[in-house]
C-alpha cells in the first residue's frame, strides 16, 4: 500500500465531505463528476469509510453519518469536516503559477483572470502581483499558432542553433510550446521529409502558404526531446564542478560521476553543436574523446578569435 | 488502507474538536485505531500518521499542555488547518484547471488535489491552448513563496555568500524563476536571485517581518535579459554582424540601446551584471559579434574562448 494513494484518498475524502455538507441534496452523479470518482461504487466506499469514523466514544451518536439514499448523497453530523483544507504551499504556487503563465501568454480567459485574482486575494492577502510568470513570446508565435489550429502549412525562414546557417523551410506546424524559457514549434518539416522542433526565436519569417495538412491523429507530448540516431556525432566530455548544470540540461549519457567532476557521453546530428558547448565552457570542461567535435571546437575558436587579434 | 484512513480521520476529528494540545498516551487510550499492544507498535504507527497528515500539509502542531511547559501535546489549528474559500463559481474552477493542466512545473502539472480542495471542477474535456513547462519543482519554489505569501525572510547561500533576503516577490523570466527584494544588510537595494543557484533556502520563523515599499513592482525588478540579474555593473558594447542582427535585436532588452549601421550591422550597449551568462550568450553568434568595450571583459571572452579559464 503506497502512502501516496493513501494521501490522496484522504485528501478527496477531506474535500468531498465538506462540498457535500455545503450542498445538501447533491446527487452521485454530481459528487461523481466533481470529485473524479469513477462510479458509485467508489464513492459508496468511501462514504462507508466516514460511516464508521467520528469522536471518541464510537457509539451511534458519535459517529458521522455518510450515505447514498437513492440517488442523493448525504453526509451529517460531521461539522468538523465541514471546511475543506488548505492548499500546501506548492498546491498554492502551483495553480497561481498555471493560471499566471496562461494569462501572460494571452490565452486567459476572462473566468481565468477571476480565479486568478480570487485566489491570490485568499494565499497572498497582503501582496497581490507578488508572483509574476512572464512567458514573453517571440515574434510569430501568434502565427504559428493559427496556423497550427487551422492545419494551415507555414513558410519559415530559420537559423540553426547549431550551424548558424539560414534555410527555407515548408513547415506542417502541429503544435507550439514553452519549455524552460524558450518557445517551441513541432512539425512536420517538409524539406528534411521528417518531423522537427524549431526554436521560435531563430524563426527570421513565418507565412501561411495557403497550402493545407492533415495533421497526425495523436501528438507527442511538448517537450524537447533528442533521439540519438545511427549516424550521430558522439563525444565524451569531462565535467568540472562548475559545468555540472550542463548533465540537467543537455541529454546526456553519465558515465562517471565522482561528486565533483563528472564524465557523460553527449551525441548530436551535428558536431558544431558540443563544440560550441565546449568553447562556452571553457576550462570547466574538457574533451575526452571525440575527433570530429575536437575539429569543429578548434575551428570555431579560431574564427571566433581571428576578430579579436587585431 | 482502510485502517489507515479511518484511524486518521478518528485522530483528525479528535483534534480538531479537542482545541487544546492532547497528548500521545491521551491519544493512544482514547482514539479508536490506536490500541496497539507495544509502546513501540504504538509509536509506529502514530508516528506513520503524522507523517501522512504533515505530508497533506495539515498543520500539526507541538504545544505544551500548560504553562509550565512539563508535557507536550498536538493541536490543529483551526485557522491554519481550512481554506479560507476563495468564492470560486464553477466556470472559475474548470478554467484553472485547464490551466494547472497545461502548465508543468518541474515537470509536474500543478495537481489535481489542490483543486478537490478547493471544491472539484465537473467534468470537462478542453483542449489545451497552452502547453508550457515552467521548469524547478513547486517542492524547491513552495519554500520561497511560502516565505513571499507569509513575508518571512529567506536564508540561503548565493554566489558563496550567506544571505538574508526580504522576498517581495517570484518572478518566472526567460526560463528561470527569481526571488526578488533586498538584503537584510542593504535595505535600499532590491536584487533578483535566480532559485536554482540558490543553496539551502530556509524560511525564518516569524511572519510578517518585512513590507514592500508602497507601489513596489515585482515585475519591474527582473531583468529582462540573463546577464541583466547579477551584482558587477559594467556597459558592454558590442557589434554584430547584419545576418545575426535581427536575433540579437530580439535578445536585448529595453535596458540596452543599439544603434544600427548602413551596412545592416548593429552597434549595442548592454548593461551587464552576470558576466558569464553574458559571455555564454554571446558565443552563441561564432564570429558574427564582436565585443569591443570594456577592456577586462574583452580579455575575459577572449580568456574563455582560448580555454583557459
Amino acid at each position: 500500500m503506497s502512502s501516496a494513494r493513501t494521501a490522496r484518498r484522504l485528501n478527496r475524502i477531506l474535500a468531498m465531505v465538506p462540498w457535500v455538507l455545503a450542498n445538501p441534496g447533491a446527487t452521485v452523479t454530481e459528487v461523481c463528476e466533481r470529485f473524479g470518482y469513477q462510479n458509485r461504487r467508489q464513492l459508496v466506499d468511501d462514504l462507508n469509510l466516514v460511516f464508521v469514523c467520528g469522536l471518541p466514544g464510537y457509539g451511534p451518536g458519535d459517529l458521522m453519518v455518510a450515505y447514498v439514499d437513492e440517488d442523493e448523497v448525504v453526509v451529517e453530523m460531521a461539522e468538523y469536516f465541514a471546511r475543506p483544507l488548505r492548499l500546501s504551499a506548492p498546491e498554492a504556487l502551483g495553480l497561481l503559477a498555471a493560471g499566471r503563465a496562461m494569462l501572460s501568454s494571452g490565452l486567459g480567459s476572462p473566468e481565468l483572470a477571476a480565479a486568478v485574482m480570487k485566489l491570490e486575494a485568499v494565499i497572498l492577502p497582503e501582496s497581490d502581483e507578488s508572483v509574476v510568470v512572464d512567458l514573453a513570446e517571440p515574434p510569430y508565435v501568434a502565427v504559428l499558432r493559427r496556423a497550427a489550429a487551422e492545419a494551415q502549412v507555414v513558410r519559415i525562414e530559420y537559423r540553426a542553433v547549431s550551424t548558424g546557417a539560414v534555410t527555407t523551410r515548408d513547415v506542417e506546424p502541429w503544435m507550439v510550446f514553452s519549455t524552460l524559457g524558450n518557445w517551441y514549434v513541432r512539425g512536420y518539416c517538409r524539406r528534411a521529409g521528417a518531423e522537427r522542433v524549431f526554436r521560435i526565436d531563430r524563426i527570421r519569417a513565418a507565412a501561411e502558404t495557403g497550402d493545407r495538412f492533415d495533421p497526425p491523429e495523436e501528438l507527442p507530448p511538448p517537450e524537447v526531446r533528442y533521439t540519438p540516431e545511427e549516424d550521430d556525432v558522439r563525444a565524451t566530455i569531462r565535467l568540472r564542478p562548475a559545468a555540472r548544470w550542463v548533465a540537467d540540461y543537455y541529454p546526456v549519457e553519465i558515465d562517471a560521476d565522482d561528486g565533483s567532476e563528472m564524465v557523460v557521453r553527449f551525441s548530436a546530428s551535428d558536431p558544431a553543436v558540443p563544440a560550441r558547448l565546449l568553447v562556452r565552457l571553457g576550462a570547466s570542461a574538457e574533451l575526452v574523446e571525440g575527433d570530429e567535435v575536437a575539429r569543429s571546437a578548434a575551428d570555431l575558436r579560431s574564427r571566433i578569435l581571428a576578430r579579436y587579434t587585431r | 488502507m482502510r485502517n489507515v484512513i479511518e484511524r486518521v480521520l478518528n485522530l483528525l476529528a479528535f483534534l480538531l474538536t479537542a482545541a487544546r494540545p492532547v497528548t500521545a498516551d491521551e491519544i493512544r487510550s482514547t482514539v479508536s485505531g490506536y490500541d496497539q499492544d507495544s509502546d513501540e507498535a504504538f509509536r509506529r504507527t502514530f508516528e506513520r500518521d503524522k507523517d501522512l497528515l504533515r505530508g497533506m500539509g495539515i498543520p500539526l502542531e507541538r504545544h505544551p499542555t500548560d504553562a509550565w511547559e512539563v508535557e507536550f501535546g498536538y493541536v490543529v489549528p483551526d485557522d491554519r488547518y481550512a481554506l479560507e474559500d476563495p468564492g470560486l463559481t464553477d466556470d472559475e474552477r474548470v478554467a484553472l484547471l485547464l490551466a494547472a493542466q497545461a502548465v508543468r512545473i518541474g515537470g509536474q502539472v500543478a495537481g489535481p488535489d489542490a483543486i478537490l480542495k478547493l471544491g472539484g471542477a465537473p467534468l470537462v474535456s478542453g483542449g489545451e491552448p497552452l502547453a508550457a513547462d515552467l521548469g524547478l519543482s513547486t517542492e524547491v519554489l513552495g519554500v520561497a513563496f511560502s516565505a513571499v505569501a507569509d513575508r518571512r525572510e529567506l536564508r540561503f547561500t548565493y554566489g558563496g555568500r550567506a544571505r538574508t533576503l526580504a522576498p517581495y516577490g517570484l518572478v518566472h523570466r526567460r526560463g528561470h524563476w527569481y526571488v526578488v527584494g533586498p538584503e537584510r544588510d542593504q535595505p535600499e537595494l532590491v536584487k533578483a536571485f535566480r532559485v536554482d543557484r540558490a543553496d539551502g533556502l530556509e524560511a525564518a520563523e516569524t511572519a510578517g517581518s518585512f513590507q514592500p515599499p508602497e507601489g513596489f513592482r515585482v515585475a519591474e525588478a527582473v531583468p529582462d535579459a540573463p546577464w541583466e540579474a547579477g551584482e558587477s555593473d559594467m556597459i558592454a558594447r558590442v557589434s554584430f554582424d547584419q545576418e545575426v542582427a535581427w536575433l540579437a535585436e530580439r535578445s536585448l532588452s529595453g535596458r540596452s540601446s543599439v544603434v544600427e549601421h548602413g551596412d545592416g550591422s548593429l552597434e549595442a550597449r548592454i548593461p551587464v551584471a552576470t558576466p558569464e551568462a553574458f559571455i555564454g550568450w554571446l558565443i552563441t553568434f561564432d564570429d558574427k559579434a564582436e565585443l569591443i568595450e570594456p577592456e577586462e571583459l574583452r580579455a575575459r571572452f577572449v580568456a574563455r574562448v582560448e580555454g583557459t579559464i
